[in-house]
C-alpha cells in the first residue's frame, strides 16, 4: 500500500534546490547530513552555477533535472519559493519541503508571500512541507531533509510532530548526542501551508515503526480532524503532546457563564482527554518519557514501588504520588514483604516504598537493591519499580549488571533508574544502563513524573475496556 | 425538530442575541433534557390559571428576550405558596420589569439542595463544546467545570461527571440520594447533539440544573444566539 505522504518519509529519489559547496551553509550542511545518514536513494543537486560538489554533479537548473523524482528540499531565499515549486511540478515532483522562513512569521510582506505559496500549492497540487522547517527525518529510511548540522541520526521508534525549528534541529541534536534512544520519524511542519499536524498524525498511525507519538503544537490547523484520528490511534499507541502558547481570549460570545469559562486550557484540556492525548506540561518531557517508552513498556497501571536510601525521600516522593502524580504507593503481598524483611535488620519493619539503606549496611548495596528490587517487580500490585541508587566512593560503586539483567527477568514491568548520587556516578550508570535497555533519570522526579504520564496512556488505550468510574 | 428551528428562524430574522426562557426550556425539552414545568401568561388571568394547572408552590418569573439577569434586578419570585402570594409577586414584578407588558412565566417549584451547570460554547477552534460543572452561584465562584467537544458519547459524559473537584456532590452525601448518573449523562449527551445541530446558537448555559431526589431538572436556561455578523 501506498500511504499518503510517502513520498516525504520514503523518498526513492531526492533533489536539493540550493545545494552548495560553502561550508556551514544550510545547503550545505544538508548534504553532509543526507551523508551521514546514509541514504542511499538517488540524489540530485541544483545550482545555478553548476560544477561538482563532493563528487557529484550540479544541475544548473531546476529544468535540467530528470523527470520523476520522489522529493525536493528547496533552500532559497524566500522570494523565489513560488518559482521553484512550479518548476519542480513541472519536472513532475509531487512532494516538497520549504526550508526558508521570511513568510507570514514576520511581516506583511511575508504573510502575502505565503499566500502566493498556498495559491500555487493548490494550483499544482503537489504536497508540500513548510516553509519556515527543517522538515523531515526518517531514520528507517536513512534520510533527513535538516539543513542543521546532525550527524547520524540514531534510530528508534518513537516518533516526533513539531511545530518549532528548534526540535528537528537542536533538540535533535540533544537526543542524538546525550540520550541512548533513537527516532523513527521527524517532522517539523513549519508554517503549514499544506501538510499539517493531522496529515502526518495520520501518517504516524498506521507507521510501523512509529510506536509512540510525541507532539508539540502551538496552533493546530484542522483540530477536529486531529482530534478523531489521534481518538482512534490512542488505542494502539500513545500520544503525548505539549501545547504551547494559547489565543487570545474574549472571542467567545460574552454573557453566558459557559462561554466566560471556557478558555483556551480548559477547552483544550477537555479536547485532549477525549481524544486519550497525555497532555504535558513541561519541554523535557518531550525527552524523558520518550526514553522511558523506548526503553520499557507502557506500565500497566499507576501503582509504584520505590527503594531509596534515605528516609526523607521516601516521603517527600510518597507526598508527591498522591498529591500530583496520582501514582498509588500500595501494601505488598506479605510474601513480598516477608522477603524485603529477611534481607533487613529486625529493627526496621518493612514496607513500601522500600528504605533499602539498613540492608545495603548490613549485606552491600548490590544485594540489598537486587533483593529489594525482585521481591517488588514479582509483586502483583506493583506496576512499575524506580530504584533510587546510591552511588558515592565512600558507599561504594556497583556492579549494575544485577540492574540489567532484572528489568530483563520481569519484561512487563518498568524499571526506571534514578540517583542518590556523586555526578561522576550517575554519568557512568547512564552510560552503562542506557544502551543496555535501562532507563536513567538524573533528578529523583522525573521517573515519577514520567510514570504519571505514561500511567495516563495506559489508561487511555484500555478505555473501552474500562467500566464506568465509581465516585 | 421542525419547530425548534422555525423557533430560532425566527428569533434570527428579529437580530436577537437570544431566546426567552420559555423558548429556551422547549428547546430543551425537545432534546429530552428533563426540564421544569412551566406556562406563559400574558396577564393576570392567564397567570392565576397557568399557576393552578402546574400546582402551587410556583416561581414567577418575566420572560423576554430582552431581559436577563433577572434574580438581581428582582424579576424573580420564589417559593409562592398560593394565589395571592402569586398575585403580590405579579404586581411587583410588573412594576420592577424595564420591559412593560412582557410575558410572564410560571413555573413549578423545584427543590433539591445540589445545583450543577450544563452549558454549550461555539468554540472558534473546536466547535461545540459542552460543559459540565457546579452550578448556581458556585459556577462563578469555584469555576470547577469541564469541556468536551461536542458530539460526546457516553463515556465522554461519564469522564465529565468524574473531573470536576467537587464530584462527591453526585454521590449519597448528607443523607441525599445519589445523583442518577445516567440521566445527568443523557443531559450532556442532548447538549453536544443540540451544538451539532443548530449553527445559529452561540451559547447555552443551563444553571442551575437542580437535583429533585436524584434526577437533575433545568430550572433556568439561557441560550445566546449568533449575531448576523458572524460573531
Amino acid at each position: 500500500m501506498i500511504r499518503k505522504l510517502d513520498s516525504f518519509f520514503e523518498p526513492r529519489s531526492v533533489a536539493v534546490i540550493g545545494a552548495t559547496s560553502g561550508r556551514h551553509k544550510p545547503g550545505n550542511d544538508i548534504l553532509l547530513n543526507i551523508a551521514a545518514n546514509g541514504y542511499s536513494g538517488e540524489l540530485y543537486l541544483v545550482n545555478p552555477k553548476g560544477g561538482e560538489i563532493m563528487g557529484k554533479k550540479v544541475y544548473c537548473s531546476i529544468g535540467d533535472l530528470p523527470l520523476g523524482i520522489d522529493l525536493a528540499v528547496i533552500i532559497l531565499p524566500a522570494i523565489l519559493n513560488p518559482q521553484a515549486i512550479r518548476e519542480c511540478a513541472l519536472r513532475g515532483i509531487k512532494a516538497i519541503v520549504l526550508a526558508a522562513g521570511g513568510f507570514s512569521e514576520v511581516d506583511e510582506e511575508g504573510r502575502l508571500l505565503q499566500a502566493e505559496l498556498e495559491a500555487v500549492v493548490k494550483e499544482t497540487g503537489v504536497r508540500v512541507i513548510g516553509p519556515n522547517t527543517s522538515g523531515v527525518t526518517s531514520t528507517p529510511f536513512h534520510f533527513t531533509s535538516s539543513f542543521f548540522p546532525l550527524g547520524r541520526i540514531p534510530r528508534g521508534h518513537i516518533s516526533y510532530i513539531a511545530q518549532t525549528g528548534n526540535f528537528a534541529t537542536h533538540t535533535m541534536r540533544y537526543i542524538a548526542t546525550g540520550e541512548h534512544y533513537g527516532v523513527a520519524r521527524v517532522v517539523g511542519i513549519g508554517n503549514k501551508v499544506d501538510v499539517d499536524e493531522s496529515d502526518v498524525l495520520e501518517y504516524y498511525a498506521t507507521d510501523p515503526e512509529t510506536e509512540s507519538i510525541f507532539v508539540y503544537l502551538e496552533s493546530l490547523k484542522s483540530p477536529r480532524r486531529f482530534l478523531e484520528i489521534a481518538r482512534e490511534t490512542t488505542r494502539r499507541k500513545p500520544i503525548i503532546m505539549l501545547k504551547g502558547g494559547s489565543t487570545e481570549g474574549g472571542s467567545h460570545a460574552a454573557g453566558a457563564h459557559t462561554a466566560a469559562l471556557a478558555s483556551d486550557d480548559r477547552i483544550i484540556d477537555g479536547a485532549l482527554k477525549q481524544a486519550g492525548i497525555a497532555r504535558i506540561y513541561k519541554y523535557s518531557h518531550l525527552i524523558l518519557a520518550a526514553k522511558a517508552l523506548s526503553a520499557m513498556p507502557l506500565p500497566r497501571g499507576n501503582r509504584v514501588s520505590y527503594l531509596a536510601p534515605s528516609g526523607a525521600m521516601l516521603v517527600a516522593m510518597t507526598d508527591m504520588c498522591q498529591k500530583y502524580w496520582n501514582l498509588e504507593v500500595p501494601a505488598l503481598e506479605e510474601s513480598s514483604r516477608s522477603r524485603l524483611q529477611e534481607i533487613s535488620p529486625p529493627y526496621i519493619r518493612m514496607r513500601n516504598p522500600v528504605d533499602i539503606w539498613p540492608s545495603a549496611i548490613v549485606h552491600g548495596i548490590e544485594f540489598a537493591y537486587r533483593e529489594g528490587m525482585e521481591a517488588v517487580l514479582k509483586d502483583p500490585h506493583i506496576d512499575a519499580v524506580v530504584p533510587i541508587l546510591m552511588i558515592t566512593d565512600e558507599t561504594g560503586v556497583p556492579d549494575l549488571q544485577f540492574v540489567v539483567d532484572l528489568a530483563r527477568k520481569y519484561p512487563g514491568k518498568p524499571i526506571y533508574v534514578t540517583f542518590s548520587a556523586e555526578k561522576k556516578h550517575m554519568e557512568a550508570a547512564k552510560a552503562f544502563l542506557e544502551p543496555r535497555g535501562v532507563p536513567t533519570f538524573p533528578m529523583i522526579e522525573e521517573p515519577f513524573e514520567v510514570l504519571s504520564i505514561l500511567e495516563q496512556c495506559r489508561r487511555y488505550m484500555d478505555r473501552d475496556a474500562a467500566k464506568k468510574g465509581a465516585i | 425538530m421542525k419547530e425548534i428551528e422555525n423557533l430560532l428562524k425566527e428569533a434570527m430574522g428579529q437580530n436577537r442575541r437570544t431566546l426567552s426562557e420559555y423558548e429556551s426550556s422547549r428547546l430543551l425539552m425537545a432534546y429530552g433534557i428533563p426540564t421544569a414545568k412551566g406556562a406563559l401568561g400574558r396577564d393576570w388571568d392567564e397567570v392565576k390559571k397557568a399557576a393552578a394547572k402546574i400546582g402551587y408552590p410556583v416561581v414567577l418569573k418575566v420572560c423576554s428576550p430582552e431581559v436577563s439577569h433577572k434574580t438581581e434586578s428582582g424579576l424573580v419570585a420564589v417559593g409562592l405558596r398560593n394565589e395571592a402570594d402569586l398575585e403580590a409577586a405579579f404586581k411587583r414584578i410588573g412594576e420592577a420589569s424595564p420591559v412593560k407588558d412582557a410575558d410572564c412565566l410560571v413555573q413549578e417549584m423545584v427543590k433539591g439542595g445540589r445545583e450543577l451547570v450544563v452549558g454549550m460554547v461555539r468554540d472558534p477552534q473546536f466547535g461545540p463544546c459542552v460543559m459540565f460543572g457546579l452550578g448556581g452561584i458556585f459556577t462563578e465562584v469555584l469555576g470547577d467545570v469541564t469541556f468536551r467537544p461536542a458530539p460526546l458519547v457516553e463515556s465522554d459524559a461519564m469522564e465529565m461527571l468524574m473531573e470536576i473537584r467537587g464530584n462527591k456532590i453526585l454521590g449519597a452525601v448528607r443523607g441525599m440520594e445519589a445523583v442518577d448518573l445516567d440521566s445527568l449523562v443523557q443531559c450532556l449527551m442532548a447538549m453536544g447533539k443540540i451544538g451539532m445541530a443548530h449553527e445559529e446558537i452561540q451559547a447555552i448555559d443551563v444553571n442551575p440544573l437542580i437535583v429533585r431526589g436524584n434526577s437533575p431538572v433545568a430550572v433556568d436556561a439561557l441560550v445566546i444566539l449568533k449575531s448576523n455578523n458572524g460573531i
